[in-house]
């Protein structure tokens, strides 16, 4: 193995032995994570690697000849206006699906706690727009804003807040807000099952004690929820930051990054430019700043993940 | 209690339920408009505005659907694909969340922490590179296209779902099966899986929806359209100009049963999963 040559010339004998020895004493568990270890390896290291690599060539879609053109691809990137476009896209992209979801799912969270009746048909309830498939919950929303046939803008003329149907997805300054509907339904279940999950960890004694002591229901979950729950919603949050930074289905089925990439987040342009024109080096090169900012929140996650110590 | 205790406990209790009615409405109004949408004529589901409760119910729609769509083959797809990345990856999963959890070897919390960076990768980032994969290893346009990337990214989930699980298996159980003169694999089989059965309960379904709703992959690296899945398949129904909103519809009510149903039977376990997949404890 390439591994064990390598070992074997930045090292002295006896170390390769006893290193041998050790995997030899080990060699079951090795042998039991080795098909996981070499599929991930193969399935995701590599085209990490192979994704850095085609950042720096040039490879029209027309022919196999692959220029190497080093940081061309980023230079250009960055002088680009499109790049910081698509930075502004994609920040109010995420932010504003993050916040609906975490304000919802909490708001249906804290409304579930409770010892109520119907408590698992109301939950199921919640979590089944979780679990069907985006594409799926992406054209109902594009039925439903559908600028003739659609329900939202029947409803909308009904209660008389408009007076003629209005095109969202068609409208390049608020196509983008009809796709967040979209995402935030989506997205919220999730966040409504873990903060309850972590709400239903609070001892119930500090409700009590805090009671006794006269606090107000707002009190109570200003000085008890919050800061109870706040690392679940840390970690909820980082985690929902991570799926709506890299949200591909839900966008690309509603608009396809349109009308004229007002909808384009940072992995739509990847997907565009890279698969759809064909332009592989400048594609990767925009994977790898998509990589630099997942690999921030990564960190972020492990270490709020490791905090413990004892994890592992 | 007093009499104005009561009364106010009744009431907080009305506006409870009507908060939870209320949002439960508003979640389930996408739902209403899919389903309501297609029991409607083809002249009614092209009426603007749209009516709100269908003027003449019929189910005609799902009559037409069979044999103006491919629903049956883009389900069937699913299915493939679906039970295809649930086999691999607790093939792949289950040895090694056992080993990290019976062993304690060099390099092991590298590969924990490894798999739970893989978690961070989304695929679509990787695409580029994933799509030069699949082409060099022969893959393009076959059901393992989507099931080797599919599984790819439900692996850390299972692993790290299972590794906890088999923790708490006290390996008395096993030590008492091999004095008794069980095999390695029996032990696994007989004694340590069964009992971990909430656990893969939690990463089967985990890893069943995930392979059902991906569009992403199918997208990419199938262009054989007799392959595609429920997700692609609706995709494709949505033309650049023209688009058979009641059939695409119908196709997505009839796409979205087969979750309906396992959300029923395995409600609990789902939400064990989604818990565990990112909250300790």
């Amino acid at each position: 193995m390439s591994l064990a040559e390598e070992y074997t010339e930045t090292s002295d004998d006896s170390r390769l032995e006893r290193g041998l020895a050790y995997v030899q004493r080990n060699s079951r568990a090795y042998l039991l994570i080795a098909p996981a270890a070499v599929f991930l390896l193969a399935v995701v290291g590599y085209p990490i690697i192979e994704t850095f690599r085609l950042s720096l060539y040039q490879s029209p879609a027309d022919s196999n000849i692959e220029t190497f053109v080093g940081l061309q691809h980023y230079v250009e990137i960055f002088n680009s206006d499109i790049f910081y476009r698509l930075l502004w896209q994609t920040g109010r992209w995420v932010v504003a699906g993050v916040a609906g979801k975490t304000l919802l799912g909490l708001l249906i969270a804290v409304h579930l706690k409770g010892d109520i009746r119907g408590r698992k048909f109301f939950r199921t309830a919640f979590l089944i727009p979780w679990g069907i498939p985006y594409a799926i919950s992406a054209v109902v929303f594009r039925w439903i804003e559908h600028p003739q046939f659609g329900y939202l803008n029947a409803i909308l003329l009904k209660l008389g807040i408009i007076e003629q149907g209005i095109g969202i997805l068609g409208n390049p300054s608020i196509a983008w807000l009809g796709v967040v509907v979209a995402d935030i339904w989506i997205g919220t279940p999730f966040m409504a099952i873990i903060f309850l999950a972590g709400l239903q960890s609070i001892p119930q004694e500090l409700y009590e004690a805090a009671a006794i002591d006269g606090a107000e229901k707002w009190h109570q979950f200003r000085y008890i929820t919050l800061p109870q729950l706040k690392s679940v919603v840390l970690i909820a949050t980082l985690l929902s930051t991570i799926w709506t930074f890299v949200s591909f289905d839900v966008i690309w089925t509603m608009t396809g990054g349109g009308p004229i990439s007002s909808t384009a987040t940072l992995v739509i342009h990847i997907y565009q430019v890279g698969l759809q024109n064909g332009n592989l080096g400048r594609g990767a090169a925009y994977s790898v700043i998509g990589f630099l900012f997942l690999f921030v929140f990564a960190i972020i996650y492990l270490r709020i993940y490791t905090r413990g110590g004892d994890e592992l | 209690m007093t009499m104005a205790g009561h009364d106010r406990s009744n009431l907080r209790k009305v506006r409870l339920y009507g908060v939870l009615i209320g949002l439960l409405g508003l979640m389930m109004l996408p739902f209403y408009a899919m389903f309501s949408s297609t029991l409607k004529p083809e002249s009614e589901i092209f009426a603007a505005p749209a009516t709100l409760v269908p003027s003449d119910p019929s189910i005609q729609a799902y009559l037409q659907v069979w044999t103006q769509t491919d629903v049956l083959l883009w389900v069937g797809n699913s299915f493939i694909i679906s039970v295809g990345t649930v086999v691999l990856t607790l093939l792949l999963a289950i040895p090694a969340a056992y080993s990290c959890a019976r062993n304690d070897f060099v390099g092991k919390r590298t590969f924990l922490l490894a798999v739970l960076v893989v978690q961070m990768f989304a695929p679509v980032v990787l695409i580029v590179g994933l799509f030069d994969v699949i082409t060099q290893m022969g893959l393009f346009n076959t059901y393992l296209a989507v099931i080797v990337p599919a599984a790819a990214f439900t692996l850390p989930f299972n692993v790290w779902m299972l590794y906890g699980y088999f923790k708490t298996i006290p390996v008395a159980l096993e030590e008492s099966a091999r004095i008794d003169g069980a095999s390695q694999l029996q032990i696994l089989t007989k004694i340590v899986l069964p009992l971990t059965k909430p656990a893969l309960v939690a990463s089967v379904t985990y890893t069943f929806l995930y392979a059902w709703n991906r569009l992403l992959f199918v997208l990419t690296f199938l262009t054989d359209s007799a392959k595609y899945n429920i997700p692609r398949g609706v995709f494709s129904m949505v033309g650049a100009l023209q688009t058979d909103w009641r059939m695409m519809l119908t196709v997505s009510v009839i796409g979205i049963i087969p979750l309906l149903i396992l959300f029923a039977f395995l409600e609990e376990y789902i939400v064990a999963g989604m818990t565990a997949g990112a909250v300790k404890e």
